[in-house]
């Protein structure tokens, strides 16, 4: 019989071995931690969806998130009493779900100890992490919410950098109406049934009336939905305005189902989805005449210290990832520099304690400076509590497959095409 | 009666896409007795494939519809054995872990397409993309009649295959009794990798379309795969027949209540829909399998 010093490793040993080696590894962990816990480096936790419906969304406000943590790192990190201290990252998938948000969070505060959050891509995660953010008292920076409900309840540690779609959507509108030759009477609007998309619908809802503009329909539809019934029922209706709330999946979807049932309206609006060059790439031609909401653009006469101008920032952008960064994406990048202005201001060093993050919450919430992306101040009180409602939207439009500002006037870089012409 | 006239044909066509991806979901449960979760999976596979070759190839989508059978098909019937494989094993409840095992596949499928062509939602062109034919009152988009078409056909080809040939009889037989079929001299085996691999060539190609019509992501699978399993236990699991019928049922259900009641109402009278069938007759519309 042949020993087992001879064969090598008998299953016993293997699994002696095993067990020992992943023994060694659990005791040794918290060394690790001790060791990186003592680097005078911030940890900030980012919960965005890396998987599921929203993760071309998700990986932009990574990359966002990402360009500020490179371009502070890369000047030493962010300043504190005179020295400057680095900044690491910590990544927690929310796989487009807010529930698995809100353990992502939970995970990155108990598990990973980080001193502040970056927020989510969705409006529904956001909501879902403010209650953890609440519980151990760690402030958050929302660089990507938008719907008005993120900011109804008055969270108390969550902040957001883009003003909520009811403050823009109704304002877009009501510039494109004006600017509408012979000029637009009736809309239809369409959202997305889930709270984004539904909010900027009911922002175009409500912005109709302002506009001067007859609502024909409203209409939500399920996400997973097809759109060839609700298309032939607008059709139908003849409206002169077609307004979408919608992430990025379904607008291209809408676009392609409208003219797959040759209807076109004078003007299609859209929100969020349509300032990200994927959907004119998806689209090509049929992308052209869309209009969207921008808040930010690379054309905007805005700069700081560390990004420069938004042109600059927008280059920056472009060579990192190959792609014109949208305004989430530059909202992102603009979250860091409200919590590097932030500490400064605090003047604490890393690892910062329970007290040290109430804070620090209390320094983001007296935020009052000069961007890249624009200036960025939070409201204190009223249903748009801690959202940056400063900036100013810009209707845009896709022409020759390139988005441009077309209105209000003084921000306009080429002419509105209305009416749209006919797919035939 | 213009808008009741489109939502009948919004409602058929809509049915005529659903069951494009359903039917080899269908014969699949019917021979290997596994519900196959990676169904989504193949369809937007078969959508990458069109994109791929008119993006990088600049050849027209429908193109990719052969190479997409081929390709796919091939791949499916290296895995069929595996499959099979897992489903006739004597653990404790193969058919979990079958399931187990598909659900694996689709994670797999799914993180690869993630990995090999990013999070970027895609479109495939074609000769038909927004294409449409005026008929009185009624639109008709050509896409989506060429995707009832490709679902009308793939259902009668099947027919054929499985009614008037004799391996459509031993394929039958398979479904009927694997152990009586095994008896009669089938080899069950490379029939499982046959069944498998045809499935897996036809969802493809459904994914070609489905690309067309809609756009390609990795997410959007899950979505197909949900769609499948409704339409497959509405038409009772392993009907092939059914699959067409539920799938066109289930289309002008969506149509109609979508124009009629309200958009938001559409999922909740599918589902409505689907208890019904379930309590009233539990082995689907047709009641019958394969």
């Amino acid at each position: 019989m042949m020993s087992t010093s001879r064969r090598g490793f008998s299953r016993r040993q293997f699994l002696g071995g095993s067990a020992f080696a992943l023994a060694a590894g659990t005791l040794g962990m918290p060394f690790i931690r001790t060791a990186r816990a003592q680097a005078p480096t911030f940890k900030v936790g980012v919960i965005t969806s890396l998987s599921g419906d929203n993760i071309l969304g998700g990986n932009l406000t990574k990359r966002g998130y990402d360009l500020w943590v490179d371009a502070i790192n890369a000047k030493g990190g962010v300043e504190v009493g005179g020295d400057r201290c680095k900044v690491e990252m910590f990544y927690g998938d929310d796989q487009s779900s807010p529930a698995t948000g809100a353990d992502a969070a939970e995970r990155l505060i108990v598990q990973n100890e980080v001193d502040v959050l970056f927020g989510p891509y969705t409006s529904g995660s956001t909501i879902a992490v403010q209650p953890i953010c609440q519980k151990y008292q760690v402030p958050m920076i929302s660089g990507s919410a938008e719907s008005p409900n993120v900011w109804k309840a008055q969270p108390e540690f969550n902040f957001g950098i883009i003003p909520a779609v009811d403050t823009t959507a109704g304002k877009s509108l009501a510039v494109l109406a004006k600017m509408s030759n012979p000029t637009a009477k009736t809309i239809s609007v369409i959202g997305v049934n889930e709270p984004f998309s539904k909010e900027t619908g009911e922002g175009f809802r409500d912005g109709a009336k302002e506009a001067g503009l007859n609502l024909v329909a409203y209409e939500l539809v399920p996400a997973e939905g097809d759109l060839t019934p609700v298309i032939s029922k607008i059709a139908a209706l003849k409206p002169d305005i077609v307004a979408v709330g919608g992430h990025e999946e379904p607008l291209i979807n809408l676009v392609k189902t409208s003219k797959s049932l040759d209807f076109r309206p004078k003007a299609l609006i859209m929100h969020y989805g349509v300032t990200d060059p994927a959907f004119a790439q998806a689209l090509a031609a049929d992308a052209n005449g869309t209009c969207g909401v921008a808040v930010w653009l690379p054309s905007v006469p805005y700069k700081d210290d560390l990004f420069g101008t938004a042109k600059e920032f927008a280059e920056m952008a472009q060579k990192k990832s190959g792609h014109e960064p949208d305004y989430t994406e530059a909202a992102c990048a603009a979250s860091g520099l409200v919590l590097g202005d932030a500490i400064k201001r605090l003047g604490k060093k890393p690892a910062l304690k329970p007290g040290d993050r109430v804070a620090l919450k209390d320094a983001i919430a007296e935020t009052d400076i000069h961007t890249f992306y624009g200036p960025i101040k939070f409201e204190r009180k009223g249903d748009h509590y801690h959202d940056n409602i400063q900036p100013v939207p810009v209707l845009i439009q896709i022409q020759d497959g390139k988005t441009v500002a077309v209105g209000p006037k003084e921000a306009a870089a080429a002419a509105l095409t209305y009416p749209l012409p006919t797919w035939k | 009666m213009d808008l009741f006239l489109q939502t009948l044909l919004n409602g058929l066509l809509i049915g005529g896409v659903i069951a494009t991806f359903t039917i080899g979901f269908q014969l699949t449960f019917g021979v290997l007795h596994v519900i196959d979760f990676a169904v989504g999976g193949w369809v937007v596979l078969g959508g990458y494939l069109a994109y791929y070759m008119a993006a990088e190839l600049g050849l027209d989508g429908f193109l990719a519809i052969p190479v997409a059978f081929v390709l796919f098909g091939m791949i499916g019937y290296l895995i069929g054995p595996v499959l099979y494989n897992v489903r006739n094993s004597r653990t404790a409840r193969p058919e979990l872990m079958a399931l187990a095992l598909t659900f694996g596949l689709f994670t797999l499928l799914r993180g690869g397409m993630l990995t090999a062509w990013g999070f970027n939602t895609h479109s495939v062109p074609t000769a038909l993309s927004g294409e449409s034919l005026s008929i009185g009152p009624v639109t008709v988009p050509l896409i989506r009649v060429a995707a009832a078409a490709f679902a009308a056909s793939i259902a009668g080809g099947l027919f054929v295959f499985l009614y008037r040939t004799r391996y459509g009889l031993a394929i039958r037989a398979t479904a009927e009794s694997r152990q009586n079929a095994a008896l009669m001299g089938v080899n069950i085996r490379r029939l499982s990798a046959n069944v498998y691999g045809l499935y897996a060539g036809i969802t493809a190609m459904a994914g070609v379309l489905m690309g067309a019509i809609y756009s390609v992501n990795p997410e959007v699978g899950l979505r197909y795969t949900l769609f499948a399993f409704f339409v497959a236990v509405l038409a009772g699991l392993g009907s092939v027949g059914g699959a067409l019928v539920a799938a066109l049922l289930l289309g002008v259900i969506e149509a109609f209540v979508s124009t009629y009641v309200g958009s938001s109402y559409s999922l909740l009278a599918i589902f409505g829909t689907l208890f019904l069938v379930l309590l009233v007759s539990p082995r689907g519309i047709l009641q019958r399998g394969l």
